[in-house]
């Protein structure tokens, strides 16, 4: 038989160190890259995308019905992302370009740009070196959708867009209050955004076109035209009500815009649980074992059954657990190795759970190479830890197990033989509680990247939470 | 993970497309043309092999050896060396009856990229050693090396086979 045809032992710090260094991404990007812009010389150009590297500049498109603030939040993103503001007047008001000058006139006599024009504008502006390295924020590009299309086929798409949206009685009433500073071209409103100085209040004009009948006017045709345009930008669309104060809409699009999207690379789940004893680390492990196929790796499990199998560990073992004190670390750690090593782990993904329990065992485990790439912390408060553990009854005599409010038993006279574990009892959770207690904060610190979760609720509203942060892409820290 | 990962690439960028536009065949002639797949592939599989501390850098670096290799004819940085040759021949000659058949040796040509599917090879009756499969591949390597002193992009497209570990 062909050696070439067995199965493929791939050392696990190949996918942990493409994961770490988003490889699939940088290779997706410059793919991308190359199939728009097809250059005669690939290599060249693979060479300077490579020494750009602005993957994750910003490349946002903001858009809305008039009067919703679209200026203004496309003005403070710009100046907190640090990056380009590009709308109509600005493309228009270009100097030393000729087709902007073109533009001006033709938007003199008719008070409109020709798609082909405006688009062709925004291609060039979009090529110099400023946008192509701080990215661009479009505000109110494209207007409709066969701009929208155009925009597409010359290779510009952005990541992010937002739609503000807000109810037209509102918006008419708001376009009324509207002020404008003629010398920093922003945007105030004489009842909600007033500006403080006074020698601003002074100065500030009335634009035009802001009657009620302009605007819904105006409002009209953006009904028109957004429902066509939204199609184009499937699942990059992000809308937020405009109803709101102005911070708040700011911020909500700050958290978007920052936001990384699911991308298609190949990911094992290497999963690590953490929370203090009841808090249901168990069952949530149990469940992504079943509903994923990862393994599931508990590890007092595993040292009881080391013991059962009498392996060499085992024997190791076996004296700590007979005299009830902590089995050490190294000699975990080395079971623990022995497990995860293993073809279906190392394949498939792990679920670990009651270990690492304190900052040593965690670096312990850190430096043996077994990272985790999601670690969740569940919390529960003390009092629902109590009612979970302390009314969990077993039946002698068909070793089923209930819990006196989850799961009661059946009937009276399997309740009156019912038997508690002697671990179950409040001092013995008590005492291992504040034992995790005293290491959870090391370990937060160690995992900095965790995802810190509400146990106290049902099982599968918790199931639900870790399955999104474990399918959900880490958030980036903001520089 | 390189193999998922060229297979995952061309689903992502090509979905379940019917009908084939013809800027979508424009795109899919120029990969095939100049050979994109492969060569993200190869950049992947270096990346992943070294694991590098800056991941940017080290593929700047590749590139520029494969740029000034393709213009100045030097010789490639390649995966396959005179170890990777033998350990190769001793793949398939799993009995280790010291040779192997004519048809293992023309496929292992190919998997290398050193002989089109059309070229007739010699057949001498006796089997290949390893000696005569070592000096045959590093023949044809250099043959197309050699042939590399040009600017166009067929004989880039020969070499680039060469780096290839399929």
């Amino acid at each position: 038989m062909d050696a070439t045809t067995a199965p493929h032992r791939i050392p696990p710090e190949m996918p942990q160190y493409g994961e770490a260094n988003h490889v699939f991404e940088l290779m997706q990007n410059m793919l991308e890259q190359l199939l728009i812009q097809q250059p005669k010389d690939p290599i060249t150009f693979m060479i300077e995308h490579l020494q750009r590297d602005n993957d994750y500049v910003p490349k946002i498109v903001i858009l809305g019905p008039p009067a919703s603030g679209k200026t203004t939040i496309a003005m403070w993103l710009g100046k907190h992302l640090n990056s380009n503001l590009l709308s109509v007047e600005s493309l228009i008001a270009k100097e030393y370009s000729s087709l902007a000058a073109s533009a001006r006139t033709h938007y003199q006599k008719f008070q409109t740009l020709p798609n082909m024009l405006l688009v062709r504008l925004l291609q060039e502006r979009l090529r110099e070196e400023d946008c192509v390295r701080r990215g661009w924020i479009l505000d109110g590009i494209p207007e409709t959708r066969e701009q929208a299309l155009l925009i597409q086929t010359l290779g510009v798409s952005p990541r992010h867009v937002i739609v503000l949206s807000a109810p037209d009685t509102v918006l008419i009433e708001r376009n009324l209050g509207k002020r404008i500073d003629p010398q920093t071209g922003e945007i105030y409103h004489t009842t909600f955004d007033w500006p403080p100085e006074s020698e601003i209040q002074n100065r500030l004009i009335v634009p035009a076109g802001i009657s009620e009948g302009e605007t819904a006017r105006r409002l009209l045709e953006y009904h028109r035209n957004i429902v066509r345009i939204l199609p184009s930008y499937p699942k990059i669309v992000k809308v937020i009500t405009a109803d709101q104060p102005c911070v708040d809409v700011f911020y909500q699009a700050l958290t978007y815009v920052q936001t990384i999207h699911r991308s298609n690379a190949p990911f094992t789940p290497r999963v690590l649980l953490c929370g203090p004893v009841g808090s249901g680390k168990s069952r949530q492990a149990a469940l992504l074992a079943q509903k994923y196929g990862l393994v599931n790796v508990c590890c007092g499990q595993l040292l009881k059954e080391a013991m059962a199998d009498k392996s060499k560990y085992g024997e190791m073992i076996q004296p700590f657990f007979e005299k009830e004190t902590a089995v050490p670390s190294y000699v975990i750690m080395k079971v623990l190795k022995q497990r995860l090593d293993q073809q279906d782990c190392v394949e498939r993904g792990w679920v670990l759970h009651d270990f690492p329990r304190d900052r040593d065992q965690a670096c312990l485990m850190d430096s043996m190479g077994y990272k985790p790439n999601r670690v969740f912390f569940l919390n529960v408060p003390y009092d629902s830890i109590i009612e979970r553990l302390t009314l969990r009854r077993t039946d002698p005599v068909t070793g089923e197990r209930y819990h006196l409010m989850y799961k009661p038993p059946p009937t009276m006279e399997i309740q009156a033989r019912l038997l508690q574990n002697p671990k179950d009892s409040e001092e013995q959770i008590r005492l291992r509680m504040e034992q995790f207690y005293r290491n959870s904060a090391e370990l937060h610190e160690f995992y900095g990247q965790a995802i810190t979760l509400n146990g106290d609720q049902d099982p599968y509203t918790v199931f639900e939470y870790i399955e999104s942060g474990i399918i959900n892409p880490l958030p980036k820290k903001v520089p | 993970m390189a193999v998922t990962l060229r297979g995952r690439l061309a689903t992502s960028q090509f979905g379940a497309m019917e009908a084939k536009s013809s800027r979508e065949l424009q795109a899919r002639n120029y990969l095939e043309k100049h050979r994109i797949m492969e060569l993200l592939t190869y950049l992947t599989s270096a990346l992943l092999f070294s694991r590098p501390e800056k991941p940017r850098e080290y593929l700047i670096s590749i590139l520029e050896q494969l740029r000034t290799a393709k213009v100045s004819g030097m010789a490639f940085p390649f995966f396959m060396d005179n170890s990777n040759i033998t350990a190769m021949f001793q793949m398939l000659d799993s009995s280790n009856k010291g040779s192997i058949s004519f048809i293992q040796y023309k496929e292992a040509l190919k998997t290398l990229g050193l002989c089109t599917a059309d070229e007739v090879l010699k057949d001498d009756g006796h089997g290949i050693t390893c000696e005569k499969f070592m000096l045959e591949v590093n023949k044809k390597t250099q043959e197309i090396c050699g042939k590399t002193k040009g600017k166009d992009s067929e004989s880039y497209r020969s070499a680039a086979e060469l780096l290839l570990l399929h």
